[in-house]
């Protein structure tokens, strides 16, 4: 070691993977703070037609897969706990829970996905559904990239040398609260919340 | 969560998952509800403005005790919590401002 004389504690304690988690969901919320931006601006501006096209989304599907994604958010933070306290049956149990729920979300959305397309509604049909599938199609994508990390994690779990390392499976349920929460938001922007008073024209 | 034993975390978890359930009801039922048509333009501020407050309300509630930032280091909760205000402003103002 060098003489290297520090004149303050430059160590914080938070493990470096749980801090570069926190770094990248933090420029993860900004990249969704633009969609989320820009759609709300161009609503205002198109309000006919973003309150026009919004009542051909499916709220009750999207109500479900909201239940669903906060379930899945319990599930991971018990598995995280059960991880911690190194009880390997619990952490089995919730993490397939987990990811039985991100599968049941995949599976809801592809359903919403088929009855848009043979309603023929695309992304390029109006500027609505445009960020509609932006923006479920952007978190969707969210959804596979922490199903991978999990079913990795769940099958290393059953390996004879089993899986220990409590700090990755805490910094993947960062990961997976925040898909929780871009979910959130969606949901009421993207599904319920438009202005009431207003009356579609007749066309 | 050092402070509190398992089952307490667990209880805490759950209080959580229980609020977040009833709070996304009330998001559905307040989209259901509207405001008198007389109200005009300040009924639909106020429709879409509590829509944002609930998700706004959820999400604190999903960092604060599922993401642990409560317990965590105070540099942590800065970090976090500056651009989550941010969007917070962001949109509520877009969307109260707007329509």
């Amino acid at each position: 070691m060098s003489g290297l004389v520090l004149d303050h504690e430059p160590v914080s304690g938070i493990p470096h993977g749980k801090l570069a988690m926190w770094v990248f969901l933090a420029s993860e919320i900004m990249f969704f703070t633009g969609f989320f931006a820009s759609f709300i601006v161009l609503r205002n501006a198109n309000i006919d037609l973003f309150t026009n096209s919004a009542q051909a989304l499916n709220k009750w599907l999207a109500l479900l897969n909201t239940i669903v994604l906060i379930g899945s958010s319990l599930t991971m933070a018990l598995s995280v706990l059960a991880i911690e306290k190194g009880n390997k049956r619990n952490f089995q149990l919730y993490m397939t829970i987990t990811i039985l729920c991100a599968f049941t979300f995949l599976i809801v959305k592809y359903f919403e996905y088929t009855s848009k397309f043979s309603h023929h509604i695309y992304p390029w049909t109006d500027l609505f559904y445009s960020y509609y599938f932006l923006t479920t199609g952007f978190h969707g994508m969210h959804v596979i990239g922490g199903i991978i990390p999990m079913v990795w994690m769940l099958m290393r779990s059953f390996t004879k040398k089993g899986y220990h390392n409590h700090v990755r499976v805490e910094v993947l349920g960062l990961y997976w609260h925040f898909v929780d929460l871009v979910w959130i938001f969606l949901f009421p922007v993207l599904y319920l919340m438009f202005p009431t008073s207003y009356v579609p024209p007749i066309h | 969560m050092a402070h509190l034993t398992e089952t307490e975390t667990k209880k805490e978890y759950l209080k959580v998952f229980f609020g977040l359930m009833a709070l996304t009801v009330l998001t559905v039922v307040a989209a259901v509800l509207h405001f008198p048509e007389s109200w005009g333009k300040a009924g639909d501020t106020l429709h879409i403005g509590i829509g944002i407050l609930i998700a706004i309300v959820k999400v604190l509630m999903v960092i604060y005790i599922f993401m642990h930032l409560k317990f965590d280091h105070p540099y942590l909760r800065f970090m976090v919590i500056v651009p989550v205000f941010l969007f917070f402003v962001l949109t509520f103002a877009l969307n109260v401002l707007g329509p």
